[in-house]
């Protein structure tokens, strides 16, 4: 059930672009409209102009090649009568009201009545949009405020006025959640809505109690980070990246909506410093820099950074702060602390906290909306009534009454309770009125948070759990450090099969981490090679090569659902299942040779077979094992899922979610539909192209050497994989079988083990994170 | 002897392989195009013709099937025209001249079109399936050397600075702008129709390029080398083709013949200096003649690199006024197996326009080889 087909984004710039390319990324056909440039020959010229800068932009606002040609570029003078063929119209124009306002005639007069119409206003109230238009209008009227970039962030606030027909909302609601993958967050009518009201607010505060408490923005964002489970760019990074002359806009346009009484006006303090640096083009991210920079003059990279007390540039200080050590883990701790970073932590949460709670009723109907808001919008790990619970609700209000701050009523009332709470398995919030509710996921959603909290594990061991998610469908799920892949997953998945086997329907292999996986365990890898236990290494090749083999041919469908990156022995985890759900933001590859080794978990052999298989490629034993080889020695990661089908790492038919809330949901019913009559793949044959091929690619891999595009130890490294994909000693008119390939891969692999190139790449990635280019 | 005379020439536009206006044509219907407007244009009968004969470089995929005489088919050549493909990589097409002057010369056949082909969009170089032996590779490790090292490596060793590389690409360039813009094409180019779109511009022109710009770009080939993409031929998607008869068909049917062939050769040279290879092949060509390069007044030198084509002006002491007159493949392009049939019915027309006597069409060909063929006004 689709309610929207086609839609249209009037207004082309940063935000209207990006909601264009996320309705195309959606597969819907999107038109974008812009004014006619004044003196321009192309009359869409703004359009055009904002779909060539996004296919350059990185983050990418597309998820593919393809997605782009959905977005037909046109001007509002020509072509706004095609506003009659779409069924949900957004208006993203300048934050003018006049403006919009006479936009919002010429639309009404060619619509088609009962096409929903939507603002992405940021700051103008509803009531104020609808003013004077027809009944008709204001019935199919409602703010979806999307968050910058649209794609990436997973907040929409929608807004419907009293007006507004409920039927239009919930078709939007149901859109947004399905199809752009979008959680929807209600808000009142109020300035700001919910996460800038909050957002701005705190971010204010962060900037005048560092000032006022002689903190470096460096020690302020390491304080404000990662203790509070806020994103490393704490508050000056944060506003670097949204923009520094963004700010004024906003807090003036909050300043003259918000009553006197508004906790706001305390904090919005003018900062000479920001105005200058404004003035001086130190705008953020976007621009030369903001707090901080990179100072490329003399040709040369030197991180810089604001001193806010003289306000010049100086060199970045270091930002792990001992003090701050443990912090995550006791920030009441941190809080109480009478040092400087505990009186700045204090100051900028407790105020934010108080003033989060003073936004109950008047912004948001329930404290949840706030939390998830703040989460989605600005990607707190905790939204602040999970803090406060955290904290405990008495011990801040106590520490506020002390500190002779406000103490909201909503803060006092829960104050020998918590926010949230589970009953029967079930998470409660607590209301305005002081009763518990229910937190109710949208129908199909199924989260494994939920299960997990009303159900014991059917299997588990130290880095994996199996879950029983009804329906005879087992989801097993990894629990180490990232997500990372070790012996101890690998035998749980063994054990996994044989239980599926004996009681259950089908296995989804799924988890709510950051990343589906990272991939194999390099620490474990390199203690193995320090000792030189090379049996050890070669034991889990062989046992991860026959439990991902039995995966593959078990009796029952295996179903992947990954999100976020699915790498190495991750990536081949996918690759054996029969089918995948991906989430729409997956970023899937082979990134073995970045560590100086070669997919050996089947890795090699699975995208040879499909490769081979796709009949998309010439004949012969080249086109398939040069495409792998083209894939796995570059190291390439999908940048999404729909690019993962394009490498071949999904199938055309592996299903995609735009929606994350909805991943499990969709990949267990996919599951069920698999369990229907399955049958179990036949193993694959291979016709490779042998010592010759070998030759060609080895070739290849010189060029690039000689124009310095890889390195010695890529050449060790693209040999191997050459030698795995061309069937090693096979002759072109051999069959290669899947196992010979194995046999291959770990051959391989374990050569390049014993190599130094290698262990000095999987040393380095361990130490920095990134690879090493040896 | 018989006397065999080149008495027609058209090509299709050269465009940019991937991105230009025939990417998405098949290079069997460029080509079938081209022959069927040679036809129309030299207003030979067809029933005539003894053979097609395509030089095409990468045989294979749409190219494959014996190209040559699916193009003959395609063009509506009548059935008894027979059709054939050759391979001698860039030097293909001449190739095809040569065994169409050879046949004449042997009473095989009195009129012949040599042509040539190459989409280097739609059949990779190398193909699809690079297969090279690795045995050979040990005994002869420059038998499958890229071009581009091949460039460097005649650069390094002839001393061809690049700057003088960049100011060759400029020249080239320039020479090919200025022809284009004096409609100095219009009798060569045939308009290739596809889809209800017709392209009847060359696409690889770049007339803006300064040696300033040139300077700018980053080796190509190797970190440290001096060849840049600004200094070698574009990959390129197109056709040629002439039409090769004895001079007495020629004047029995009312045909205008452009030259006659005086001589041709064939050279080997080291496979790591393949672009050496016209030098060999030219001097070998004007021996046969008794020609000395003094005396000709045309030189069609293909430029598959500056570098290369640098070294070989210089060993063969070619004057720069009779040198690629209206450019050359660094601005015009190197379809590889249609070069060869370009250069020599350029240089025929040449030959007409700019009223000298000899003419001189010489290729480099990968693997280490030359090929020339030396060309007298009527």
């Amino acid at each position: 059930m689709q309610s929207i087909r086609t839609a249209a984004v009037i207004g082309a710039g940063v935000m209207g672009a990006g909601i264009a390319a996320q309705f195309a990324n959606a597969g819907i056909p999107v038109l974008l409209l812009d004014i006619v440039p004044a003196g321009s020959k192309d009359r869409n010229g703004l359009a055009t102009a904002a779909i060539a800068k996004m296919l350059k932009t990185e983050p990418a606002p597309f998820m593919s090649a393809r997605a782009a040609k959905l977005v037909t570029p046109g001007n509002i003078e020509d072509h706004l009568t095609r506003l009659a063929e779409c069924d949900w119209i957004i208006e993203a124009v300048v934050e003018r009201l006049d403006v919009k306002q006479s936009l919002y005639r010429k639309i009404d007069a060619v619509r088609r009545p009962g096409t929903a119409i939507s603002s992405n206003t940021s700051t103008i109230p509803l009531q104020q949009l609808t003013q004077g238009l027809s009944d008709a209008f204001a019935r199919d009227f409602l703010i979806t405020h999307f968050f910058n970039p649209p794609r990436y962030m997973r907040l929409l606030e929608i807004v419907a006025g009293a007006t507004t027909d409920p039927k239009i909302t919930e078709s939007i609601v149901d859109f947004a959640d399905r199809a752009l993958g979008k959680s929807i967050v209600r808000c009142k009518d109020s300035p700001g809505f919910i996460a800038n009201r909050l957002g701005v607010y705190w971010l204010q505060v962060g900037v005048i109690e560092a000032l006022d408490a002689g903190l470096t923005i460096e020690e302020a964002d390491a304080v404000i980070g990662k203790p509070m489970g806020i994103p490393k760019t704490g508050v000056f990074g944060l506003i670097d990246l949204v923009g520094l002359d963004l700010m004024p806009h906003i807090n003036a346009s909050l300043a003259r909506a918000l009553p006197a009484t508004d906790a706001f006006h305390e904090a919005n303090r003018e900062l000479p410093l920001i105005t200058k640096m404004i003035a001086d083009g130190y705008t953020g991210r976007k621009g030369k820099g903001g707090f901080y920079r990179l100072n490329r003059t003399g040709g040369g990279k030197v991180k810089e950074s604001i001193d806010l007390a003289s306000g010049s540039y100086r060199p970045e200080h270091p930002r792990d702060l001992p003090e701050l050590k443990g912090a995550a883990k006791d920030l009441r701790g941190l809080l109480s602390s009478d040092g400087k970073y505990g009186r700045y932590a204090w100051r900028v949460l407790g105020q934010t906290l108080a003033y989060a709670a003073g936004l109950v009723p008047e912004a948001a109907d329930d404290i949840s909306a706030i939390d998830e808001a703040m989460r989605l919008g600005y990607n707190w790990q905790w939204g602040p009534f999970e803090l406060i619970d955290k904290l405990g609700a008495a011990w801040v209000s106590d520490k506020l009454a002390k500190d002779g701050m406000r103490v909201p009523a909503l803060l006092r009332a829960a104050r020998d309770k918590t926010f949230y709470r589970h009953l029967d398995g079930r998470r409660q919030f607590l209301g305005a009125d002081g009763e518990y509710r229910d937190l109710v996921r949208p129908t199909g959603v199924l989260m494994l948070e939920d299960i997990k909290r009303v159900s014991k594990p059917v299997l588990k061991n130290a880095s994996a759990s199996v879950w029983d998610i009804g329906d005879r469908v087992l989801c097993f799920e990894f629990t180490s450090k990232s997500n990372s892949l070790d012996g101890e997953i690998i035998a749980l998945l063994g054990q996994t099969i044989a239980v599926v086997k004996e009681k259950y329907a089908a296995l989804v292999i799924y988890n709510e981490g950051a990343n589906f996986s990272v991939g194999a365990n390099l620490g474990l890898a390199i203690f193995a090679a320090n000792i030189a236990a090379w049996s050890e290494i070669d034991k889990l090749l062989s046992a991860g090569q026959q439990t991902y083999s039995a995966l593959k041919y078990a009796p029952f469908p295996v179903v992947s659902a990954p999100a976020g990156m699915a790498l190495g022995g991750g990536c081949e985890i996918l690759l054996h299942s029969d089918a995948v759900q991906a989430h729409a933001e997956s970023y899937i590859g082979l990134v073995e040779c970045g560590v100086g080794v070669v997919p050996a978990w089947g890795g090699c052999k699975e995208m040879l077979a499909r490769w081979s298989a796709g009949g998309l490629l010439p004949n012969g034993p080249m086109p398939a094992a040069s495409k792998v080889f083209e894939t796995v020695s570059t190291a390439t990661v999908s940048k999404s899922a729909a690019n993962a089908k394009e490498l071949s790492f999904l199938r055309p038919a592996d299903g995609i979610t735009m929606n994350r809330y909805r991943l499990l949901g969709d990949a267990k019913a996919l599951a069920l539909k698999l369990a229907q009559n399955y049958v179990a793949p036949k193993p694959a044959e291979f016709k490779l192209p042998g010592a010759a091929g070998k030759l060609a690619f080895s070739m290849a891999v010189d060029s690039y050497h000689q124009r310095g595009l890889a390195t010695d130890h890529d050449r060790v490294v693209a040999d191997e994989l050459a030698g795995v994909l061309c069937g090693g000693p096979a002759d072109l008119v051999d069959v290669v079988t899947e196992q010979q390939l194995l046999n291959l891969e770990r051959g391989a692999f374990m050569r390049l083990m014993k190599t130094e190139g290698t262990l000095a790449r999987i040393e380095h990635m361990l130490v920095t994170g990134k690879p090493l280019r040896n | 002897m018989i006397n065999v005379v080149i008495a027609g020439y058209v090509r299709s536009p050269f465009t940019l392989a991937n991105k230009g206006a025939l990417a998405r044509v098949r290079p069997d219907d460029i080509a079938a195009q081209v022959v069927a407007a040679l036809i129309e244009r030299t207003r030979v009968n067809p029933q005539d013709l003894e053979d097609l004969i395509v030089g095409c470089a990468f045989p294979e995929g749409e190219q494959g099937f014996n190209v040559g005489r699916m193009i003959g088919l395609l063009a509506g050549l009548p059935q008894s025209v027979g059709g054939m493909t050759v391979n001698r990589f860039c030097g293909s097409s001449m190739q095809s001249v040569h065994i169409a002057a050879g046949q004449i010369q042997l009473g095989a056949g009195e009129v012949f079109i040599a042509a040539g082909v190459e989409s280097m969009t739609r059949v990779p170089m190398m193909g699809f399936n690079p297969l090279p032996n690795p045995a050979l590779h040990a005994m002869v490790p420059a038998a499958y050397l890229g071009m581009g090292d091949t460039a460097e490596n005649v650069a390094a060793k002839w001393h061809i600075s690049r700057t003088d590389q960049e100011a060759f690409a400029v020249r080239s360039q320039q020479h090919a702008a200025a022809a284009a813009q004096g409609g100095r094409f219009a009798d060569e180019i045939v308009d290739i129709k596809h889809q209800g779109v017709v392209t009847d511009q060359d696409g690889c022109l770049r007339p803006d390029t300064t040696a300033a710009g040139l300077a700018q770009l980053k080796p190509a080939f190797d970190k440290e080398g001096t060849v840049t993409a600004g200094t070698s031929s574009p990959l390129t998607d197109g056709a040629s083709a002439v039409l090769v008869c004895s001079e007495e068909y020629a004047r029995r049917n009312g045909l205008t013949p452009l030259a006659r062939i005086r001589s041709v050769a064939v050279a080997g040279c080291a496979p790591e200096i393949m672009g050496i290879g016209p030098v060999a092949a030219s001097t070998k060509a004007l021996k046969r003649a008794g020609i000395k390069m003094a005396d000709v007044d045309v030189v069609e030198l293909n430029e598959a690199f500056a570098s290369q084509a640098l070294a070989c002006a210089r060993d063969l002491g070619i004057r720069d006024e009779v040198l690629n007159i209206d450019g050359g493949a660094i601005a015009l392009g190197h379809p590889l197996g249609a070069t060869g049939a370009r250069i020599v019915g350029k240089a025929a027309s040449l030959l007409k326009r700019v009223g000298g006597r000899y003419a001189l069409a010489t290729q480099c060909i990968g693997g280490g080889q030359g090929i020339a063929t030396l060309l007298e006004r009527i």
